[in-house]
């Protein structure tokens, strides 16, 4: 289960004519994902949903408020005062916050990443992107090739082993690091617009294997999206945020079974709702925006 | 089906390998030097460097380019230039070695943390900016006159360039291949070995290059001031005899030298980053 209370992240900026200024990315979010809900964050360009994504994976401290997962505070939350700040920087000054350890391959949490533009690491080859993240995992050496393997047949990759992610299409890509994160069998998988890059063809097959990957696992899903319909066509929840400040306005839960079909009535009377929710934040925008 | 009649043995097979590396070497590293758009400009320069000294147009001083060959055939057959050239490549490499030793961990740690960078870059900023040729007096009361001091003078021309090469390209290593690694449970020591490495290696071995072209100068600078062998001193004491084609014989050996350096450079660099080729 993760639970997000009251989660804001703050960020000092300097404007063009020098004056310092703040922009609040993500005003307090409060949200709990149960165990093995596809979740989707939903929202226009910039209204914080990625950072808050960041702060749900343990990628960036929340400036207040702070996350769990399985009831384990993920990162501590950012010094406020000038005292704290000492203490925080005399606690981290040789391993960031976000160091796991400095010789133990060990995750803090149980969960696995994947990002618009993948992420794969280009230096190694398709096998050995699964291999390496089972090695961290501390799966011991003789059982990775096969699990690997397995994975990677299960996402159409076996005939590329000892390819290089240069050498694949961005769908390819997409399925390596699909593969590389459930083989390490997380429980959650946190994914920033994962389908983002890809055409919409590959895109709309890349949904279907997915749902196909998780349909029998108690995997919890959180994904970062623009795209209503792919938010319906997935998840069980959506959460809807506005942009400046970043808020969650509204979570819809979505009750049609799987499979779905992509122009379900049930789901198109949501789309209408969500997108009406967005169009109204659109209009009313200008009023933040100085 | 293949008999075991056509199996190579291991070793044969190594041998193979080898060659076959070797030859692609050297395909790639004379190709731009002998092909025939570059030919066409190096052949005409060749025949005037030739003809206009032969005709006195340059005046006494630049020998032409027949006498200085056969210079260079005399050096290397009855002066012993081969040895010269092989102490001045030892020295060099031990010099450039330890520069590489040193300023690639090092490069990486300061790159990795930001504790350490903060306490250690500053000082290596404040030393860089001294030319390394103003370090020769104080080497020499430090080393006196010999081989230590000019693998130091070496190492302190090469250092520099490698360690903020690395140090910058470390620093900028993708966030998100740090993100998913440490999601993953990569600790630390992983990172360091297995992705800022990797991440960084192009510009680590673009500063070796840079390293190498600053440890020739250093070669040249360390051996005219202190030695008694070495490409620098015979072009030392070919200067104070006036024996101008030996002068520029060793000059064209130092250009065959960092040339043929930066080609091999050029060919590893290719063989480690096979990944970033295209498809």
């Amino acid at each position: 289960m993760i639970e997000a209370r009251g989660v804001t992240k703050f960020f000092s900026v300097v404007n063009d004519d020098r004056t310092a200024d703040g922009i609040t990315a993500v005003l307090s979010a409060s949200l709990t994902i149960e165990r093995g809900k596809f979740v989707s964050l939903l929202g226009p360009s910039g209204c914080g949903k990625s950072t808050f994504l960041e702060m749900l994976g343990g990628l960036s401290a929340p400036t207040e408020g702070a996350v769990f997962i399985d009831g384990i505070q993920v990162l501590e939350t950012l010094p406020a005062t000038r005292k704290e700040t000492i203490k925080y920087r005399r606690k981290y000054w040789f391993l960031s916050p976000l160091a796991n350890h400095m010789f133990k391959n060990k995750p803090k949490h149980d969960i696995a990443m994947i990002f618009q533009d993948y992420a794969v690491f280009p230096w190694m080859t398709v096998m050995k992107n699964v291999t390496f993240a089972l090695k961290l995992r501390g799966v011991p050496r003789s059982e990775r090739q096969g699990i690997a393997l397995e994975y990677l047949k299960k996402v159409g990759l076996d005939h590329a082993l000892g390819k290089y992610p240069s050498q694949l299409s961005g769908g390819m890509r997409q399925r390596l690091a699909l593969a590389r994160a459930l083989a390490v069998k997380p429980k959650v998988i946190l994914m920033d617009e994962p389908f983002a890059a890809v055409d919409t063809l590959t895109r709309e097959r890349l949904q279907d294997e997915l749902l196909i990957l998780i349909k029998e696992s108690d995997i919890t899903i959180v994904m970062v999206t623009h795209d209503v319909k792919e938010a319906l066509y997935l998840s069980d929840e959506v959460v809807v945020f506005s942009a400046n400040p970043g808020q969650i306005r509204n979570t819809f839960t979505i009750d049609v079974p799987h499979p779905r079909r992509r122009h379900d009535d049930g789901l198109n009377e949501i789309h209408a709702r969500i997108e009406a929710l967005l169009k109204y934040d659109i209009n009313h925008e200008s009023e933040y925006v100085i | 089906m293949i008999s075991d009649k056509y199996k190579l043995r291991k070793p044969q097979r190594f041998l193979f390998a080898v060659l076959r590396e070797l030859g692609f070497f050297f395909k790639g590293a004379l190709g731009n030097l002998f092909s025939l758009e570059f030919l066409m400009v190096l052949v005409p320069l060749l025949v005037l460097w030739e003809v206009l000294p032969r005709y006195g147009i340059t005046g006494p001083i630049i020998p032409p380019f027949s006498v200085v060959v056969s210079t260079f055939w005399h050096l290397l057959t009855n002066r012993g230039f081969l040895h010269d050239i092989g102490d001045s490549m030892y020295t060099f490499f031990r010099g450039v070695g330890l520069a590489v030793l040193v300023a690639i961990p090092l490069g990486l740690l300061t790159g990795w943390n930001e504790g350490i960078r903060k306490r250690i870059l500053p000082l290596f900023q404040l030393l860089a900016p001294i030319p390394a040729p103003a370090w020769v007096p104080i080497t020499i009361f430090l080393f006196g006159i010999g081989t230590p001091m000019q693998v130091f003078l070496i190492f302190l021309g090469a250092f520099y360039p490698i360690l903020f090469n690395t140090f910058q390209a470390v620093k900028d290593t993708d966030g998100r291949y740090l993100a998913s690694a440490r999601a993953f449970g990569a600790s630390e020591f992983t990172l360091l070995t297995r992705v800022y490495f990797w991440s960084a290696l192009g510009a680590i071995i673009m500063s070796v290059r840079t390293g190498v072209s600053a440890g020739l100068v250093m070669l040249l600078v360390a051996e005219m001031y202190g030695g008694n062998t070495g490409i620098g001193f015979v072009m030392n004491e070919a200067q104070s005899f006036f024996q101008i084609p030996v002068v520029v014989a060793s000059m064209m050996t130092l250009g065959i030298i960092g040339w043929f350096l930066i080609e091999v450079l050029k060919f590893l660099e290719l063989k480690l980053a096979v990944w970033k080729g295209g498809r």
